[in-house]
């Protein structure tokens, strides 16, 4: 047996990958008890350490971030996406259900009026680019929905305490359960649309730069909107009660599947609210109508305010619901 | 009889004491959301005009109605189906799937008492998805009510006996959620829901037939938004009740062979 082999029954590839990250999460060392094989060889008391420069320190916090992420993206594998059933949930219902919006929508676009009101939906390819960023937009929030959901089991298996007396940062377990869900749940979808996008030669791109920028516009948001689920959810009681609330009425005020011109007013501002319709106007805009960096400018902005607000938002729940469980024992955010 | 009345006490009791209101008002939701989709885009974007295809395809150019009814028998189809598919497995994860089948009760008695509950539910829920459509100022100006109950019970026939084969493979899976939302999303995609199924290509109109919700849509459109009455639609109306019998003695027959799977995995 050759010196490599890791384990016996030989660890899938991802969980190769992440398992020696992850395992160093709590770097244990040799002379403190819980470790196998007994107290280590005595040792001098330490001197006290000289201040660390502030890069050391911004190098530590990212270390410690990326262990979490680690971490938190090899348990949601094992429990959740390592099975090939998940396939189903990631590819073959967006694609069945972009279909059906398709087909339901042409009628209208077809129609002898649409096309002076919405130029975009006059050309069948367009149209179906529209739906289909809609659906990839979609796919990227819903699935921080789904993931919050789970994480909210946290509360009720017990395991919440244990993630919140281990020393990893509050903040970075919420952005790390989110972006580990993201990225497992949209990888496949993101590919394959991606593919059939340049298949079929429907974009309109201002040029190559653009493809980071979209790709950045969708994940910073999604994680930000994830980070503030999160923290709700685990400070909430009735978590299906949010999900179904997020469930189809995200998509109708975020112009998933109608121009966000469609919208009455109140429905506008509500939808402007969300991350959703921010990061599907940058995409749309970039993808499809050929928008440079500074034609997108305002919706980076935009967008980019609305990351701190949830940012700022997750940070508040956490303080708050935290505060509260110290004092009260209830795990409830007011 | 006195099994199927007693399990719909039974659900009834249980239920009253913890109505699942989430799931209800989701399943509403994504009625009226679906309704309200095509209602904006009909009004903000088509200016109110469809294209000359559907009309030829649909008979008719009265878009909303379409879409009305679809939504209407999709809630109705997708609500059953939670209800009676996941009875069986429900009872699994109580830990009561045992005692059922020790019980000197037919299965087939248990899930119709299961249905006529899941029945009496659903048609509430629908019936405040078509009081939405109403405020909307959707009518259906050519109804035959005899014709449309008739399609009712029919299409109520037909997922029961599509439940019976799910429930089945449900519990030989021990999952539900991607069995019954690929069966939803098919359903929606294939069975001329929200759109006519002749836009799709042949192959998937073919795939459409072997559901018996596709003739019981034929049936209620016809009922509900073309006067047809019974004799026209007698055809559209056999195929449904015969593929409902096709899957229902497909399931009781896969059913027995499911529970022992269950049973025996689970100990």
């Amino acid at each position: 047996m050759s010196g490599r082999a890791q384990h016996p029954g030989g660890l899938p590839s991802t969980e190769a990958l992440l398992l020696p990250l992850a395992d160093r999460l709590l770097p244990l060392r040799p002379g403190e008890p819980g470790r196998p094989g007994g107290p280590g060889p005595v040792r001098p008391p330490r001197r006290p350490r000289p201040p660390r420069p502030a890069a050391r320190l911004i190098g530590a916090e990212l270390r410690h971030a990326g262990r979490v992420f680690a971490a938190e993206a090899l348990k949601q594998h094992r429990t959740m996406f390592g099975q090939p059933l998940v396939v189903a949930s990631m590819l073959i219902w967006p694609l069945l259900q972009l279909a059906a919006t398709y087909y339901t929508l042409h009628p209208i676009a077809a129609g002898s009026a649409a096309a002076a009101r919405w130029p975009l939906a006059a050309d069948p390819a367009k149209l179906l680019g529209f739906l289909a960023t809609g659906a990839l937009a979609w796919a990227f929030f819903f699935s921080l929905v789904q993931s919050a959901w789970n994480f909210s089991y946290e509360r009720t298996t017990g395991t919440l305490e244990l993630l919140f007396l281990s020393p990893a940062g509050r903040l970075v377990l919420m952005l790390a359960n989110g972006a580990g869900a993201l990225l497992q749940n949209a990888w496949l979808l993101t590919c394959f649309l991606g593919a059939a996008a340049f298949g079929f030669g429907s974009l309109d791109v201002a040029g190559p730069w653009m493809y980071p920028v979209v790709l950045l516009a969708l994940l910073l948001p999604a994680m930000a909107w994830g980070a503030l689920l999160n923290s709700l959810m685990v400070f909430s009681r009735d978590s299906t009660f949010v999900y179904t609330v997020l469930d189809d009425p995200m998509w109708f005020v975020g112009g998933v599947r109608l121009p966000v011109f469609a919208l009455p007013g109140v429905l506008r501002v509500l939808g402007a609210a969300l991350p959703l319709t921010g990061s599907l106007a940058v995409v749309r805009g970039a993808l499809l109508e050929r928008q440079g960096l500074a034609a997108l400018a305002p919706a980076l902005a935009w967008l980019a305010v609305l990351c701190a607000l949830l940012l700022a938002a997750a940070v508040l729940a956490l303080r708050l619901g935290e505060a509260r469980a110290q004092r009260t024992g209830g795990l409830r955010l007011v | 009889m006195p099994v199927a009345w007693a399990t719909l006490r039974r659900t009834w009791t249980m239920t009253g004491r913890a109505y699942p209101w989430s799931y209800a008002v989701g399943c509403l939701l994504t009625g009226i959301l679906t309704i309200g989709l095509s209602y904006l885009a009909l009004h903000a974007v088509g200016g109110g005009t469809v294209a000359a295809d559907f009309t030829a395809r649909t008979g008719g150019a009265d878009y909303l109605g379409y879409i009305a009814i679809g939504a209407g028998a999709f809630m109705f189809t997708v609500r059953m189906l939670l209800w009676s598919s996941k009875a069986l497995i429900t009872e699994q994860r109580q830990g009561t799937l045992g005692a059922l089948l020790v019980a000197p009760a037919g299965r087939l008695p248990y899930l119709l008492g299961f249905t006529g509950f899941a029945l009496a539910n659903t048609v509430v829920e629908v019936g405040l998805l078509g009081g939405f459509a109403a405020l909307l100022g959707i009518t259906l100006p050519a109804c035959q009510p005899l014709a449309a109950l008739a399609g009712v019970l029919a299409l109520a026939f037909a997922v029961f006996a599509l439940s019976v084969v799910l429930g089945a493979l449900m519990i030989v899976a021990g999952e539900a959620h991607i069995s019954q939302n690929t069966v939803f999303l098919a359903v929606s995609l294939l069975c001329g829901i929200t759109f006519p199924n002749s836009y799709l290509p042949e192959p998937a109109r073919l795939l459409a037939e072997t559901l018996p919700v596709t003739s019981a849509m034929d049936v209620l459109r016809g009922a509900l938004s073309h006067g047809a009455g019974l004799a026209d639609l007698a055809p559209r109306l056999l195929t449904c009740l015969a593929l409902g019998a096709g899957y229902l003695l497909l399931g009781l027959l896969v059913l027995p062979g499911a529970e022992r799977r269950a049973i025996e995995r689970s100990y």
